[in-house]
């Protein structure tokens, strides 16, 4: 059991110091676990075919929404993902641009460079063709 | 830093190049000129002529070593590509791609040989793994193949998650990516006062690094993947990725080598990671009937031999390791080579192959020979330099002993093959035609193996001078 | 001229390549020329050599380190000194002569086997040449290793014998455990010196304990008992008549069983400080002497006479060394090289006239057949039996005096030796040349001398058995007239420093030579008489002439106490210790290794939810062990 003592050993400076952050976790999660519990047990209970359905804003539900999509779809996504990436990347470059200079430039400019590559590519590849 | 960047764009190169030109085997032309170029370009860093020199801010650091041991990958790699290069043609549509992932995982492989903190060793280990995820579903209908990308993918996310893990721990005690001596020296030495969160970071490392070079008992993606993903990528992993992964293992660390001094625990640890490893892949692999399941096998039992490179640091053990990867690594590129071409991957599909194809006989049973350790090929000097180093650290000669005695099992797998090919009657049918051109290339490796075991300074002779 | 050394190896293996290489294509002609010439050109590099040690002494050409392992270094090294010219100039000379022969006597093999023999032939000379030149005890083991091998393929050449073979095996084997010591007392040196180079070890002799010098020597002894067929490890000599005359020459007369010799006389300093081991070699070498010279009384066959003649004299050089006279016994191998060589060369004279006939009862009147090898042999005769002032009387003169000056009792029972050396010697030609024919009318018709490359060989080696003893005229008779002595005494200069003289009068010298020689004449005059006439008789040898017509049973001997013990043993282990012990334990590792490939598979199952269960688990494993190693290490420590 030598480190549970060493865990309560204040004088420690990297385990141990991280306890009262532990005590702070393990409060914070009964906490939840007891309101939870708690509003199961008290709260009153009345179950109609009514309240079991998934509510949906009032329309009725059809069909199953687990349907297989054309992976297409996500393809596009993801691509859209990258596009997103590099735009946040603008963004600090663009509040210190002229900090960066000429240097800082180039560099965005091989980075643009390394994208249209890629994007090239996948459009040479036929990844973007949506119909077959 | 040659290698790096020229290994990356020689993956952008071929990505287009499967675009540009619509004949496969000019791809493969290409893709063999390409890794000439960054051969060239990493002597060029190795024998200081000249340096792309880019600031990394002290994240990558390039000594000799590393570049030798990107030298003996590139070369591996090269005679995979002249082996097998017609199998990857036929693995599937993409061959372009191919050839690219192999590029990107030989990136990673260059980043792994200069690491200089957990970070880049981290990005290294990810450019090395996610290649292969998709390489090993290269087989698009087979369901076998689809099934080993998956677990693949799986567990390796898996041992990633323990290596982020234990990478965030390390960072967390000491504030910083690079590896401090005293983080290793509180580790080594078992469990301390200074701090448990830096040594079981430490401990996790070790973990997921067991897993990346299937050490048992983090080996059981091993066997399943090799067996399901195209034998011609099966021979790449199983080779140069795992040569790669081991010498990234070792220069994590054993960098601090000086620090590993007393600490029992660490070598209880070894000890037992490396008879667990000898014991299951030698013990499987005497009942598996598939040639290609015994060589994943196989291939584990090597990795116990390599891990003593970890449990004693000296001298010989840089040499050993250096050896043992190269010994490793072409003779089991030899073998993959000749078992793709084999009709039937069983061991009886090898039955009197020695009459069929006499030259595929010979020099199958010459890297078998080497895989078994016989002198006169480079598995036996391969096999002394890592005993030798282990004994001259001191203390394990029962290690020393319980290996000798696995390698003893192994023979007997191994020699089952000769003994299909020799003595046992039987049509063994390629599934092409053999070319002459892949027989003189065989035979060059063969030459290679028997060279370095006779004369295994033939190799460090290039390191050293 | 360092660089010269190598080529007095060099040409003998080029021999030994080419025709070993291409008995399938050359023609015999060519074959002989070849084998020939390459121990002549041999043989005058040697003369070079000689010529130069004798004006500016020893060269040491080192060429490579051989081995290189960590501390001990051991380098391929030829040493050239006095005593290796000497012997080089022996063996190229008299392997030359024999080479000669060789093509008459051989001729009617056919070419492959042609070649064969002259490959072996070839090898025979290079291996011993190597044993000779080499500079350390390691290069000297390889060509000591190499006779043992070529003598191997010699008696066994004609393979298609069973008993050839047989024989072939007996000397392989005989040499083994001789070359067991040799090779344990090299092991010592490396262990007590960690060096086996000849001037570093004398140099440091002092470093070594008297036990330790006595073990070496002893175990170097005991490898020249095996090389040089000293009691009891004699056995193979005679068996090796097995192989063809010339071969029998080459291992009786210049190579092989002089090896024992050079190596003694080599380490001449060892066992000079080394005084047990020196007694144990006098005795076994007078015992093998004396007891080789009865069996030779009886034997028949006119090789096997030889043989144990060779063994015999083998014995009396042991003797030599055994009572410090070096320079004796190197001086009698040379002359028993000389007239040896001109015995078996003769012997092989006769059997090729009489068509492989070897009895000699079969024999009797070859004198008015075969003039030349008569005479030749005639003289043979004389110098082995010591009749002055042939060769073999200044050798043997030179040994026993040294033994009367050691102990009277060794130089009394070596002159009863040598009587009988007479005895059978003259009993061997009388009854070869003497007398009348015996053989079949048959025989009687082809009877004719052999042909000038057989005859040349015969009349130069009579020369040297004749003249080659004035090369070392004892101080009796002359001053300072020992040029042998003189020119070697460098190579035994360290021993001649530790022992002091102990010079008999000259008188009695002289008396003793005298009374010797008086004896040796008496015994010639006696059984020409007695043999010259000799009938063959059907009667059965009874008594002490049975047991040595049967070479003391010694055979016999052998066979019931080493040989049967061992295949009984051997029998033993293989039907009970191999077959329930061994393959026991072997098969049941074999069913428990594939029982547990068996179990093992199961564990992978292929689902990817238990192999990261159990690589969790293996997680936990790998931390409390990591955690709690002391506690397990302390654990693991009462266990074990």
């Amino acid at each position: 059991m030598t480190w549970l003592t060493l865990l309560l050993d204040v004088q420690d400076t990297s385990a141990a110091s991280y306890l009262p952050i532990a005590i702070q976790l393990i409060f914070a999660a009964g906490f939840v676990a007891a309101m939870i519990g708690m509003s199961a047990l008290v709260g009153p209970k009345r179950q109609t075919k009514d309240k079991l359905e998934t509510f949906t804003s009032g329309i009725t539900t059809h069909g199953d929404a687990r349907q297989p999509m054309a992976i297409k779809y996500f393809l596009v996504a993801i691509l859209f993902v990258l596009f997103d990436v590099e735009v946040i990347f603008f963004y600090p470059y663009a509040v210190n641009f002229r900090s960066l200079g000429w240097a800082g430039f180039v560099e965005v400019l091989m980075f643009v460079g390394f994208f249209l590559i890629g994007f090239t590519y996948i459009i040479k590849k036929g990844a973007l063709t949506w119909e077959d | 830093m040659n290698a790096i960047i020229l290994s990356a764009l020689c993956g952008v190169v071929m990505m287009f190049s499967g675009i540009l030109l619509k004949n496969k085997s000019a791809i493969k032309y290409v893709a063999i000129a390409a890794l000439l170029v960054l051969i060239i370009g990493n002597l060029f860093q190795f024998y200081g002529i000249y340096t792309i020199d880019i600031d990394s801010k002290g994240l990558l650091s390039f000594d000799r070593t590393g570049l030798f041991f990107n030298t003996i990958i590139f070369v591996a790699t090269l005679a995979y590509f002249i082996l097998s290069g017609s199998d990857i043609e036929r693995a599937g549509p993409d061959v372009a791609e191919y050839f690219a992932l192999i590029f990107f995982v030989l990136c990673g492989v260059t980043i792994l040989t200069s690491f200089n903190g957990l970070l880049m060793f981290f990005i290294g280990i990810e450019i090395l793994s996610i290649p292969l995820y998709i390489l090993t579903g290269s087989d698009k209908k087979n369901l076998k193949s689809n099934e080993a990308s998956l677990k693949y993918f799986l567990m390796g996310s898996f041992s990633t998650g323990i290596l982020l893990m234990g990478i965030t721990l390390i960072y967390g005690a000491t504030g910083s990516f690079g590896l401090q001596s005293t983080t290793i020296k509180s580790a080594v030495t078992g469990f301390s006062s200074a701090g448990i969160l830096a040594p079981v970071g430490l401990v996790l490392l070790f973990i997921s690094m067991c897993f990346k070079v299937s050490a048992a008992p983090f080996h059981f993606w091993a066997p399943d993947v090799y067996d399901g993903a195209p034998s011609v990528f099966t021979s790449f992993m199983a080779t140069i990725v795992k040569a790669a992964g081991f010498f990234a293992f070792i220069k994590l660390f054993a960098a601090k080598s000086e620090d590993f001094g007393p600490g029992p625990a660490w070598k209880l640890i070894l000890f037992v990671i490396i008879v667990a490893t000898l014991f299951i892949g030698n013990i499987t692999a005497v009942f598996q009937q598939s040639v290609k399941r015994m060589l994943a096998y196989s291939s584990i039992a090597q990795a116990g031999f390599m891990l003593f490179a970890l449990y004693s640091t000296n001298d010989f053990t840089k040499d050993g390791i250096l050896l043992y990867t190269a010994a490793y690594s072409f003779a089991t590129i030899g073998i993959f080579s000749i078992l793709t071409k084999m009709e039937d991957y069983s061991l009886d599909g090898f039955n009197g192959l020695s009459k069929s194809q006499p030259v595929l006989a010979f020099t199958n049973t010459v890297f078998f020979l080497s895989l078994s350790g016989i002198p006169l090929t480079a598995g036996f000097f391969a096999k002394y330099y890592m005993l030798a180093s282990a004994i001259k650290g001191g203390g394990s000669l029962s290690l020393v002993i319980i290996a000798v005695l696995f390698a003893a099992v192994s023979v007997y797998y191994y020699f089952k093959v000769i003994q299909a090919m020799y003595f046992k009657e039987g049509v063994a049918a390629t599934n092409t035609p053999i070319t002459g051109n892949f027989k003189v290339a065989l035979i060059v490796l063969a030459a290679i193996i028997v060279i370095l075991g006779i004369y295994p300074t033939a190799l460090l002779g290039f390191y050293y001078f | 001229m360092n660089n010269l050394v190598f080529l007095v190896p060099l040409f003998p293996l080029i021999g030994f390549l080419i025709n070993g290489l291409g008995r399938k294509s050359l023609a015999k002609q060519a074959i002989g020329a070849i084998g020939s010439a390459s121990i002549l050109a041999s043989f005058v590099v040697s003369i070079i050599l000689f010529l130069q040690v004798k004006s500016s002494g020893a060269i040491i050409a080192n060429y490579f380190n051989f081995i290189d392992v960590a501390s001990l270094k051991i380098p391929f090294a030829f040493q050239i000194d006095q005593l290796s010219s000497l012997f080089l100039l022996i063996i190229t000379g008299i392997g030359f002569l024999i080479h000669l022969y060789s093509t008459a006597y051989m001729t009617d093999e056919e070419a492959p086997h042609y070649a064969r023999y002259f490959a072996y032939l070839n090898l025979f000379v290079f291996s011993m040449l190597l044993l000779v030149m080499g500079g350390n005890y390691v290069i000297m083991f390889i060509g000591w290793e190499g006779v043992g091998l070529c003598s191997y393929l010699l008696i066994g050449f004609w393979f298609k014998n069973d008993a050839y073979n047989y024989a072939a095996k007996k000397a392989f084997i005989m040499n083994r455990i001789g070359d067991l010591g040799f090779l344990l007392a090299v092991f010592w040196l490396i262990n007590k010196l960690g060096t086996v180079t000849y001037g570093e070890v004398f140099a440091n002799i002092g470093k070594l304990s008297h036990q330790d010098i006595t073990i070496i020597t002893a175990l170097l002894f005991v490898g020249a008992m095996g090389k040089s067929a000293q009691l009891p490890l004699y056995t193979w000599l005679p068996d090796a008549m097995a192989g063809p005359t010339p071969v029998s020459a080459l291992i009786h007369a210049a190579t092989m069983v002089t090896a024992g010799i050079y190596m003694v006389s080599r380490s001449n300093l060892l066992y000079t400080l080394a005084p047990a081991t020196q007694g144990f070699i006098a005795i076994i070498g007078l015992a093998t002497a004396l007891f080789a010279a009865t069996i030779a009384l009886k034997q028949n066959d006119i090789k096997k006479v030889l043989a144990y003649s060779t063994v015999s004299q083998l014995g009396y050089m042991f003797l030599g060394l055994g009572v410090g006279a070096y320079t004796g016994a190197v001086f009698h191998v040379m002359t028993h090289a000389f007239f040896k060589a001109l015995l078996f060369l003769g012997a092989g004279s006769v059997i090729h006239a009489m068509h492989h006939e070897q009895d000699i009862r079969k024999m009797g009147g070859l004198k008015k057949y075969l003039p030349i090898t008569n005479i030749t042999f005639l003289l043979g005769c004389l110098a082995i039996a010591g009749v002055p002032p042939f060769s073999g009387f200044f050798s043997k003169d030179e040994i026993l005096a040294a033994a009367y000056e050691k102990n009277p009792i060794l130089y009394f029972l070596g002159v009863a030796g040598a009587l009988m050396t007479t005895f059978y010697m003259f009993r061997l030609y009388a009854m070869t040349f003497l007398g009348k024919f015996r053989g079949t009318h048959e025989q009687e018709h082809h009877l004719h001398e052999s042909p000038s490359a057989m005859t040349i060989p015969l009349t130069v080696l009579a020369i040297l058995a004749v003249v080659g003893g004035f090369i070392g005229i004892p101080e009796v008779f002359a001053k300072d007239s020992h040029w042998l002595e003189s020119f070697l005494a460098p190579v035994f200069a360290g021993s001649k420093a530790l022992t002091e003289q102990k010079v008999s009068s000259h008188s009695t010298e002289l008396m003793m030579m005298g009374v010797v020689t008086g004896l040796v004449l008496v015994t010639i005059a006696i059984t020409w008489n007695k043999f010259s006439k000799y009938e063959a008789t059907t009667t059965e040898e009874t008594g002490l002439g049975k047991v040595l017509e049967n070479k003391w049973y010694i055979d016999e001997l052998y066979n019931a106490i080493v040989v049967n013990p061992l295949d009984a043993l051997a029998g033993f282990f293989k039907n009970v210790i191999e077959k329930s012990g061994i393959d026991g334990i072997v098969n049941g590792v074999g069913t428990f290794i594939n029982y547990s490939s068996r179990q093992l598979r199961l564990i992978q199952s292929g689902q990817v939810g238990a192999y990261i269960l159990m690589m969790v688990l293996s997680m936990l494993g790998i931390l409390l062990l990591w955690i709690n190693d002391s506690t397990i290490v302390h654990f693991l420590h009462k266990i074990f």
